[in-house]
């Protein structure tokens, strides 16, 4: 399954294309990407992540790494995630640090 | 017929998580079992090996660690049994993350400690033993 991600920039935010599988030895990539978006202060950040089947706490860090550097004042906005990674957004509280949407832009 | 058990080891290298999970699923849908428990039991155990993998060898100075999972399926129970021989770690001793700490804004949260605390909140049973000279982490998953 791997894991592949795709960086798109666009005026107003910046999108991630996530599929396949974010675990310990995928997350340094992911990490990797966002510490270099965070550094054009983008206020919006929207990951894609209907096909991504699978995220262990190792790509929950990247996400709280990723809103702690953003600011309280950004969102960090999942779109269409799969049952299974929304359980998880739910038992770790992380789905209120989030905006959970069917589409971007709407 | 379907096995009632089976097992494999792997390397304790992050590039054997995947093939672990494969290795479980694989295991669990031959015996029809729910996708979504299937998902759980795999972060549980991809939790704890993530930890054995990256701390448990590394802090054992071990550099050629392997992971002994072992999965089987009996009395309505799936369980899967990790093995290491790297530093002895129960997890049931570390702290878990409170619901007040768990309510708290992203902003206010420490980065890690989220791992065990899914490993033991995704399966129905999980235990752990240190017994001749190798941990032992066990998960276990009803099946209703």
């Amino acid at each position: 399954m791997g894991f592949t991600v795709k960086k798109e920039i666009f005026e107003k935010y910046i999108a991630f294309t996530l599929c396949g599988s974010l675990d310990s030895s995928t997350a340094p990539q992911f990490n990797e990407e966002v510490r270099q978006v965070i550094l054009q202060n983008p206020q919006t950040l929207v990951l894609y992540v209907d096909e991504l089947n699978f995220m262990s706490s190792a790509g929950l860090r990247v996400l709280i790494f990723a809103k702690q550097k953003l600011g309280t004042a950004a969102s960090l906005i999942l779109v269409r995630p799969q049952e299974q990674l929304l359980e998880t957004l739910r038992m770790t509280g992380l789905i209120f640090s989030v905006s959970i949407v069917d589409q971007y832009p709407e | 017929m379907k096995a009632e058990s089976q097992s494999r080891v792997f390397e304790a290298v992050p590039g054997s998580l995947e093939p672990i999970r494969d290795f479980i699923t694989t295991f669990a849908t031959a015996h029809d079992i729910d996708k979504k428990k299937i998902f759980k039991l795999c972060l549980a155990v991809d939790e704890i090996a993530t930890n054995i993998i990256n701390y448990g060898y590394r802090l054992a100075d071990i550099d050629e660690g392997t992971i002994h999972v072992c999965v089987s399926y009996r009395n309505r129970q799936l369980t899967v049994i990790l093995e290491d021989h790297a530093i002895p770690f129960d997890p049931i001793k570390k702290g878990m993350p409170t619901p007040e700490e768990l309510m708290k804004p992203v902003e206010e949260r420490p980065i890690g400690g989220l791992g065990i605390f899914l490993a033991r909140k995704s399966v129905d049973h999980f235990d752990y033993e240190y017994k001749e000279g190798k941990n032992h982490n066990i998960f276990v998953v009803d099946i209703d």
